[in-house]
């Protein structure tokens, strides 16, 4: 990116900077976690939705952005899925987006989601593990869901 | 587009939210109205209540523009900070920073006959070689000073818009009997700026004065979207080329509006001789 690049305007939060990357590489197998806040990159590294993944193989980019500017206000979850992209609000601060085509979780989390709720509720939540298989669950996900009373829309 | 309507709930247009990453783009217009935009496979999938499902103006002033903002670039549209007057076929380019008075100044010269394509943001376009400027159903935004300059606004009341600020928005057609044109091709760019003093100074720009300017005003696209990024580079570069001034201005737009007039037409009779 040149100078004058740099300096065009980010409207929409698109490059705040990531420095706490986790990421491992095995043959053409690549795990990414990027995030600007270390404790929900260092909980997402360590938590069951990673060993999912590295079980399934492939690639797969994880990038979410602790959004401190971000409303916060209470709702319940929402989530549309269409065509690739499945998408949970909570509120309107806190946005995870799967592209299942891509493989890519994208997301902005507001300040009062904290990253217990974010591993064992939310993230699952995203990648429909409802009806995944139980070992495929994090502990406690079933009760959280029903707890949270999540909406869904297809 | 895919729009799934929840008919239990009421929620009005809220104040907006927008957040994107890589190529996806999401809005809110209050909790229960969200867009989810992905620019790399030209979709939008969207929830909204029942009252933001049968308002129109919503969907013809805020959505439409704003899909076109966040889509465009998949389709070869640039947006740019800028408005956009036409005569005799010929556009005008006015780019400047938030308050300097692109709006007011397009206003006027609407009543100085010249024909409106947009006030705020202009979409650009590469067509055989030549830059297209299109316009968009977004309504004209004017800040609250510029009553004093225009008596037809005397009536229409101020509103909040989608950037937090009081403005009128207004059809400037309806409002002005402006003629609205869709697109045009640009032949001039101008940067605005106030000045302190009644008078005008026209000076002239380099391309690489004008591209400094109009790469600090476009938005930076992600590496995902490189297609795009490419083409906003194209585009940028060839508005760059266009003949550039800067033009500054004191007293008021009516003034500047006559004296860009003038400048038109002396830029005409170059080209002719």
């Amino acid at each position: 990116m040149t100078n004058e690049q740099c300096r065009r305007p980010d409207l929409l939060r698109r490059f705040v900077p990531t420095p706490y990357v986790f990421s491992k590489r095995d043959g053409t197998d690549r795990i990414c976690i990027e995030s600007n806040d270390l404790e929900v990159a260092l909980g997402i590294w360590r938590s069951a939705i990673i060993e999912r993944q590295r079980n399934q193989g492939g690639a797969f980019l994880c990038k979410l952005i602790r959004d401190k500017n971000a409303p916060v206000d209470v709702s319940q979850i929402l989530i549309v899925s269409d065509g690739a992209l499945r998408v949970l609000y909570l509120g309107r601060g806190t946005i995870l987006i799967h592209d299942h085509k891509r493989s890519e979780i994208l997301g902005f989390i507001s300040r009062n989601v904290k990253v217990p709720e974010l591993v064992l509720l939310l993230i699952p939540a995203l990648l429909d593990l409802e009806n995944a298989r139980d070992w495929d669950r994090p502990a406690g996900f079933a009760a959280a869901r029903h707890a949270a009373g999540i909406k869904e829309q297809r | 587009m895919r729009v799934a309507v929840d008919e239990s709930s009421y929620d009005a247009v809220g104040e907006p939210h927008f957040r994107g990453l890589h190529h996806v783009v999401t809005a809110f217009f209050g909790r229960s109205n969200v867009f989810v935009f992905d620019i790399l496979r030209r979709s939008l999938s969207a929830s909204v209540s029942a009252t933001v499902a049968r308002d129109d103006r919503f969907w013809k002033e805020k959505l439409i523009p704003m899909m076109l903002g966040v889509l465009g670039s998949a389709l070869g549209l640039v947006p740019l900070h800028c408005a956009c007057l036409e005569s005799d076929g010929d556009g005008l380019l006015i780019a400047g920073a938030s308050g300097a008075g692109k709006s007011t100044l397009s206003v006027a010269l609407a009543e100085e006959g010249f024909n409106y394509v947009s006030d705020d943001w202009t979409y650009l376009s590469q067509r055989r070689d030549r830059i297209v400027a299109h316009g968009t159903s977004a309504p004209t935004k004017l800040l609250p000073d510029a009553v004093k300059y225009f008596k037809n606004l005397q009536g229409h009341t101020l509103q909040t818009s989608m950037n937090g600020e009081l403005v009128y928005e207004i059809d400037i057609a309806e409002t002005f009997g402006a003629q609205v044109e869709r697109e045009c091709e640009p032949q001039w760019l101008i940067f605005l700026e106030r000045m302190q003093r009644t008078g005008t100074e026209f000076t002239p720009m380099s391309p690489a004065q004008a591209r400094s300017y109009v790469n600090r005003s476009v938005e930076m696209l992600p590496p995902q979207l490189f297609e795009a990024v490419s083409m906003q580079e194209e585009t940028i570069a060839s508005v760059s080329l266009l003949p550039s001034w800067l033009f500054r201005y004191g007293g008021t737009p009516q003034f500047a509006a006559k004296e860009l007039r003038k400048f038109v037409i002396h830029r005409r009779q170059e080209v002719c001789v």
